[in-house]
């Protein structure tokens, strides 16, 4: 039998990521999943569930300059691990995870947070001309086509 | 118990100073998660961050979740059954980078177990009535199923 195939998952800290591993929960069974994200003080062992997960530096759109370090340790991981495909719920470092895999030719998939009604997040714009699948958590922000709307975490 | 919380990314003393001062006045007992915030709270016990563990404790314990409009915490007190009051950051006092707490309030208040405000009078209105506050019964599930199944097909192909 094949291993199953490695998913790299990526997202800030908070809100975003209570919604990736909400959503990676349902594919635990289907992939090999490794996570990334930027590392707090607040994060323990129980937050992480016994997860493994790579600890990035933080990036937003306040701190650009934290983009240099966050490019390196996402390039690493993608280099070590090779997984097939990235998911990423935002915000700046799964931008940042999108572009790499992009050039690197993985299958990215972004799913913008729920807590984006309105408007696409300006993460997800800038990441969506790269993601092979752009999903929104909003019908009424879907196009049916470049933004797609297939459900939501809640 | 009622417990504040308001994320790590920012402060938000203005939610914690409204609901320090109700605690005062109500004689009812809260533990704050206050961030960096400036106000200190003189009636609830307050740390500015905690660990994963000693949150989840103050989260179970609780009767009532107050929090700034973010998803984490929504998400978290639906799956731990206890109703929750979120009030949206404002942008144009600096409470955060935009207004998107805002644009997410009228869905929020949608979802059960979900009561939103905006001010302080709306906050203390939801507060005198905090034992008619609903706690959502299950977690929707059939959008998440839905959307994970999506990803599952969209890495395939």
């Amino acid at each position: 039998m094949n291993a199953p195939p490695k998913l790299l998952a990526i997202s800030s800290p908070g809100g975003h990521w209570i919604q990736l591993t909400r959503l990676c929960e349902r594919l635990e069974d289907r992939y090999s999943i490794i996570y990334a994200m930027p590392n707090t003080l607040f994060n323990s062992a129980a937050t992480l569930g016994g997860r493994k997960v790579y600890s990035i530096t933080d990036v937003s759109a306040d701190d650009k300059w934290r983009l240099i370090p966050c490019t390196l340790q996402v390039l690493y991981i993608l280099l070590k691990e090779r997984p097939q495909a990235i998911l990423s719920t935002g915000a700046a470092p799964g931008a940042v995870a999108v572009w790499l895999g992009k050039l690197l030719r993985i299958r990215t998939i972004w799913v913008d947070s729920i807590a984006n009604v309105r408007q696409i997040s300006r993460a997800g714009r800038l990441a969506q001309k790269q993601a092979d699948v752009f999903l929104t958590q909003w019908e009424h922000l879907s196009d049916g086509q470049s933004v797609l709307f297939k459900g939501a975490v809640l | 118990m009622i417990f504040v919380a308001v994320g790590t990314q920012f402060p938000f003393d203005r939610l914690i100073s409204y609901v320090d001062a109700w605690v005062g006045q109500n004689h009812e007992q809260g533990v704050a998660q206050i961030a960096g915030g400036e106000y200190l709270p003189q009636h609830l016990r307050w740390e500015r961050f905690m660990p994963a563990t000693t949150f989840n404790q103050h989260l179970q314990a609780a009767e009532l979740i107050i929090s700034h409009a973010g998803m984490g915490n929504i998400i978290t007190a639906l799956e731990n059954h206890t109703p929750i009051i979120v009030m949206n950051r404002q942008h144009a006092l600096g409470e955060h980078r935009n207004d998107h707490q805002l644009d997410g309030l009228e869905w929020m208040g949608k979802l059960p177990g979900v009561y939103t405000a905006s001010t302080q009078d709306e906050l203390y209105a939801l507060l005198d009535r905090r034992h008619e506050l609903q706690a959502a019964s299950a977690a929707p599930d059939s959008r998440r199923q839905a959307l994970a199944d999506f990803i599952d097909q969209a890495i395939r192909t």
